[in-house]
């Protein structure tokens, strides 16, 4: 049963590959990229074998985050690789917990899976200057992988599930926000935790003692507790990691076993209300109707919830750490990463539609009213939230020259939903199945998904380059700043504009051949 | 916009072709559908009802051939084609987030109408197919056939002049089915017409009063229900034309209640 899942992971991986020369490129690039990292951080992590223990032990708080960040990050950036979504598998007569086993073992099959393994390994060997550590640190490779792997799996699908109603949405988004709020707090803990970071006085255990005791550096913590000699240390941790796993594993079996019986629930009977705020502040025209149905998914689409906390809770983690360092810059680009974020959401929104966009064709929708609809939508969601954590910054203090930062923020805002419903139009993307795990994957290994990253991380850059460079000539002089903050919001705002014309006429060219691709746009 | 008046068919498909991917699926098809009339599309699983049905409503752009509606050439001028036909595809989501009100609401704005003419039709539609008890619910939780149902209430809404229908009474029950019977009906006498595709013949011979048989991607047959069966049933008629292939007697063995070995 194990075997064949995994096998049929390949397969589908193989078949995908074979049919798309993107999705082949995307997934080589992917594997370059996890190679060059094993190969860089492996021998640094591996060299501490000759070093002495108080340097060794920094593996503890390392792979302690590092497993801390692999469960954060699949809330809230990459998703879980959702190939082999166990809904397809209801019809089956499949106990869950051989099921869970064979997803499992496909899961660690997965890149990123084996670039975590190939780093416990070398953790392994930087214990090697400690002969009866050894065998803990291998011991403790195989429970914090696993710890890392299972515990994405179990928080994602046990999010996702509670997810479906509306009062579970709220508590998903107090979830995550509090999730990408904890890799800053442990990285405070275990910075006080150390003194200096001069090589020859620099002593790690300290950090690696306050990390042993978190659920994440439990497993990790073996072969420090052993070569330091705390064997009643190490027993406990062995207890709690082994705990641990169990506790992942049976809330993850629980969750598949009602995803096995019910794969189609949405939550049921779901009512809402009448509706009427919506239509009486923006009309009743077209463009109107698009923008306030597309702003109710915002709250009602759980996949929608998820990438808006996504993009919301990034870089408010930008505008703390520049809090916690005290530099300006780091605040001032957090918003303007925001600004751009919320604008590039729009890239895949066609694709969130799916197949249900043939209602836009046949009723002969204009292409320029589907796209202002959207990029009105996205303007009401996200410009208060752009605006907002401007204000609270600038209120704060962490930025102290508001008028420039204002000039880049807004025309970055503007200037990538103009790129998003423009590009949007030519290539929609990928994502979720409607009604299906939000928290699924849908970039990394997607065909388009090259593609458009490449335009969304280079595009926004070069077209914020000239109000940068405006900003840059005006410094020092109020007036020449304000002239930059009008021209940059009129220039954004071009931008959009021109966004939408070129995206529309492309969707009045090729409404059905972009409809054959929505067919395919949702996994 | 001439030809749109008087006379002329209701839909005029010449010379249809589409391929996917150098494979022909419809072969130069060509079918007229005479104004006001409730006309069937019967054929096996395969023969290209649906992707025709696409090619004449704007969703799927042919390999070549034209397709008229009352007059208007559905890929020359797609938006005026549109603005005079419902259509109710089969097995295409609607927006699930919205409720069913919602979603009428939705595609009456869309199509331009005024407000309170969307309002007063919309609760009207809901009320006859039997959804006002689930109209503040979201699509994404409606049984499949309560979404035919407001996906047939949503093709209704702009009072079209010509309904394209594939599938419309699959799993809808007899109570709605029969309410969905009227409304065609109705929507005929009133100088509408209806082109609808079914799998169930005896449904197509009670309702319609035109049929084409499709199989392979061509035309077999076309003509009206009385003059195609000739005193037979469709049923059989269907058979012949698309040629019934024997299963009884052959193969399947094994399928049935035998004892546990």
């Amino acid at each position: 049963m194990t075997a064949l899942v995994v096998r049929l992971r390949f397969r589908m991986w193989w078949t995908a590959m074979s049919r798309s020369s993107l999705h082949l490129a995307s997934s080589v690039l992917g594997a370059l990229g996890a190679l060059g990292t094993v190969l860089i951080l492996g021998p640094g992590i591996a060299l501490l074998a000759a070093r002495p223990v108080e340097l060794t032990s920094l593996t503890v708080p390392l792979f302690a985050f590092a497993t801390l960040m692999w469960v954060v990050l699949s809330l809230v950036a990459a998703g879980v690789d959702n190939v082999l979504d166990p809904a397809r598998f209801a019809v089956l007569p499949l106990p869950a917990p051989r099921l869970a086993r064979g997803l499992l073992a496909a899961a660690c099959t997965g890149i990123p899976a084996v670039m975590l393994a190939l780093l416990a390994l070398a953790q392994v060997v930087a214990w090697a200057g400690h002969p009866v550590a050894v065998p803990a640190a291998a011991v403790a490779a195989v429970l914090g992988t696993l710890t890392a792997v299972l515990g994405s799996r179990a928080v994602t699908s046990g999010l996702a599930r509670v997810m479906t109603s509306r009062g579970g949405r709220v508590v998903g988004a107090a979830v995550v926000s509090l999730a990408t709020l904890l890799p800053l707090v442990l990285n405070l803990v275990l910075t006080t935790g150390s003194v200096g970071l001069d090589p020859a006085t620099f002593d790690a255990r300290g950090s690696a003692r306050i990390a042993s005791w978190t659920p994440v550096g439990w497993a990790w913590a073996l072969p420090f507790d052993v070569a330091t000699g705390d064997w009643g240390a190490a027993v406990a941790h062995l207890l709690l990691a082994v705990g641990l796993l169990a506790v992942l594993w049976r809330g993850w079996v629980a969750q598949l076993e009602k995803v096995l019986t019910s794969p189609m629930t949405s939550g049921g009977g779901q009512r809402i209300g009448a509706g009427r705020l919506l239509p009486a502040v923006l009309g009743h025209s077209p463009v109107a109707s698009v923008a306030a149905r597309r702003i109710r998914a915002w709250y009602r689409d759980s996949r929608l919830v998820a990438i808006a906390l996504r993009t919301a809770v990034l870089p408010v983690f930008f505008v703390a750490q520049a809090m916690f360092t005290g530099t300006s810059e780091l605040a001032g680009v957090g918003v303007v990463t925001l600004g751009i974020f919320a604008g590039l959401t729009l890239m895949n929104d066609l694709a969130f539609d799916g197949p249900a966009w043939w209602l836009h064709v046949a009723t002969g929708l204009r292409g320029w009213e589907d796209r202002a609809g959207r990029a009105l939508a996205s303007t009401v969601v996200f410009g208060p939230v752009v605006l907002l954590t401007f204000v609270v910054a600038v209120a704060l203090g962490v930025i102290t020259a508001p008028v420039p930062w204002l000039a880049v923020v807004l025309a970055a805002f503007f200037a990538s939903l103009g790129l998003a419903v423009g590009v949007g139009a030519y290539l929609p993307g990928t994502a979720p199945r409607t009604g299906g795990n939000p928290f699924a994957a849908t970039s990394g290994g997607a065909a388009q998904g090259c593609l458009t990253a490449l335009v969304s991380f280079v595009g926004p850059v070069v077209l914020v380059l000239p109000v940068v460079v405006g900003v840059a000539v005006t410094s020092g002089r109020p007036v020449g700043q304000l002239v930059v903050l009008a021209l940059g919001t009129g220039y954004g705002l071009t931008l959009l504009l021109a966004g939408i014309v070129v995206g529309g006429r492309r969707l009045d060219r090729r409404a059905p051949e972009m409809l054959g691709q929505l067919a395919q746009a949702q996994m | 916009m001439t030809e749109t008046g008087q006379g002329g068919p209701a839909l005029e498909l010449v010379g249809l072709v589409k391929e996917f991917r150098g494979r022909r699926v419809v072969h130069d098809l060509s079918l007229t559908v005479p104004r006001g009339s409730l006309f069937g599309l019967v054929g096996p699983n395969g023969a290209g009802k649906t992707t025709t049905l696409s090619m004449a409503t704007g969703l799927l752009r042919p390999t070549s051939g034209t397709a008229r509606v009352l007059g208007i050439d559905v890929w020359a001028d797609p938006a005026a084609a549109k603005a005079v036909m419902g259509v109710a595809p089969d097995g295409m989501r609607l927006f699930e987030q919205l409720s069913g009100r919602e979603l009428l609401r939705y595609v009456g704005a869309l199509r331009r109408m005024p407000r309170d003419v969307i309002a007063e039709r919309a609760d009207e539609l809901l009320g006859i197919l039997d959804l006002a008890a689930d109209a503040s619910t979201v699509v994404a939780d409606y049984s499949a056939g309560m979404t035919k149902k407001i996906g047939l209430a949503a093709a209704l809404i702009h009072a079209p002049r010509l309904l394209v229908l594939d599938e419309p009474f699959e799993a809808v029950d007899p109570v709605s089915g029969q309410a969905i019977r009227t409304i065609l009906r109705r929507y005929v006498a009133t100088g509408g017409t209806v082109v609808m595709s079914s799998h169930v013949m005896e449904l197509v011979e009670g309702l319609c009063d035109r049929v084409a048989v499709f199989a392979a991607g061509r035309v077999l047959a076309t003509d009206t229900v009385p003059a195609l069966t000739m005193g037979g049933t469709l049923h059989d008629r269907f058979l012949d034309l698309v040629g019934a292939r024997e299963v009884a007697g052959d193969g399947l063995d094994w399928l049935g209640a035998s004892p546990e070995a």
